[in-house]
């Protein structure tokens, strides 16, 4: 078994950039940024003494992350008492802006931590995981979701991200 | 443009954003644990001196009032405060261990974090409100004796009176564990929720 110094510069090494696209999509402000990525990599540090590679490396460093980051959510949300959305009640097609300034990377983007930002916390973390190339049973196996309500999140997801990112999508449901 | 290159599209740009390599240092874990402890001691420091108010006002009265019933009254109630701070802290101090993070699915994380909520508030009576009742109840009987002594006024009127006080204080009790019952339930629907996506659709 590996040393947890040894598990924590491999989950550096393997998943740092995917951390910190993680902590971005959480927190907009640069500094508060900066400090829920200290929570997670404390979080990850302290957690790997308890590893036991009962799943595996990638899916514990998931499981960590996101835990750190909704507890540091739900804490925000209590003291500015920010409403968040279920995926579910997010529009799918979105008038604020068209669909050709859409298609420009930047502001692509800038839409995108904007949505995924409104999200409750289970439902940012389903996003999260797709957009890093996590599949239907890894989001179940770090979620705890059923396989059933993953595949339905993931439908719901690619039929916003068709719809309100891409100019000229066909808008297929 | 279907489902599928859209999304792989958009994954693409969600992996391909510039990242600053995180260089988090033991120095940084430190620091962390230190901001950490202490916003933990903060935290415990207000309880702490709202108990030290609490039991500075008693004190006061226990001291300065005269009456075997005020005097058993006001430590009864710097007893029970000293209960509840006990509680506040014990209560606080619960905390995951630190595999539990990677060990639990987000799912059971969350819902664990909201059943150690929905708990203390489920049971305020017996742990914030009761080790208050008989302190109160006493101290209130105690400066109505006390006060009869002074101006004997007819026993009608120190009925009433203790009625009065005893039932305004009632009421706030009944109050405060009526809110928190109230934030109980909706922490339960929360729970449910939640239960109900580990389990289907399938």
């Amino acid at each position: 078994m590996a040393s947890r110094e040894d598990l924590y510069e491999e989950a550096v090494r393997e998943h740092g950039p995917a951390l910190d696209r993680l902590a971005r999509a959480y927190e907009m402000d640069a500094e508060a940024r900066r400090d829920l990525l200290q929570e997670i990599h404390l979080g990850l540090w302290r957690s790997l003494d308890g590893f036991d590679a009962r799943c595996s490396l990638r899916t514990w460093i998931y499981r960590v992350a996101h835990n750190v980051a909704a507890s540091h959510v739900d804490a925000d949300r209590r003291a500015k008492a920010r409403q968040l959305v279920s995926i579910d009640d997010v529009d799918v097609t979105d008038d604020r802006t068209d669909a050709a300034a859409a298609a420009g990377r930047t502001i692509a983007l800038e839409r995108l931590m904007a949505l995924i930002r409104e999200l409750k916390p289970l439902d940012r973390q389903v996003v999260l995981l797709f957009l890093e190339g996590v599949d239907a049973g890894g989001i179940a196996e770090v979620t705890g979701l059923s396989p059933g309500n993953v595949a339905t999140k993931i439908h719901r997801i690619k039929n916003i991200l068709i719809r309100r990112f891409q100019a000229g999508g066909e808008h297929e449901s | 443009m279907n489902h599928e290159s859209a999304s792989e599209e958009m994954k693409s740009l969600w992996q391909s954003q510039p990242t600053d390599q995180p260089k988090i240092r033991p120095e940084d874990f430190r620091r962390k644990l230190d901001k950490f402890e202490r916003r933990i001691f903060w935290r415990n420091a207000r309880e702490y001196a709202a108990g030290v108010v609490v039991i500075a006002g008693f004190g006061y009265y226990g001291w300065k009032l005269s009456g075997l019933l005020v005097h058993v009254g006001a430590g009864l109630i710097i007893a029970g405060t000293l209960i509840v701070m006990y509680e506040l802290h014990r209560r606080g101090s619960v905390r995951s261990a630190p595999a539990d993070l990677g060990l639990s699915t987000c799912i059971e994380f969350h819902r664990k974090s909201l059943e150690r909520q929905r708990d203390a508030l489920w049971t305020v009576w017996t742990w914030y409100l009761l080790p208050f009742v008989p302190g109160l109840v006493v101290f209130e009987i105690g400066s109505a004796m006390m006060q009869w002594k002074a101006h004997p006024v007819g026993l009608g009127h120190l009925v009433t009176r203790f009625l009065i006080s005893g039932g305004t204080i009632a009421v706030v009790f009944f109050g405060v564990w009526l809110l928190n019952q109230w934030a109980a339930g909706k922490l339960q629907k929360r729970i449910d929720e939640l239960t109900a996506l580990v389990r289907g659709p399938d």
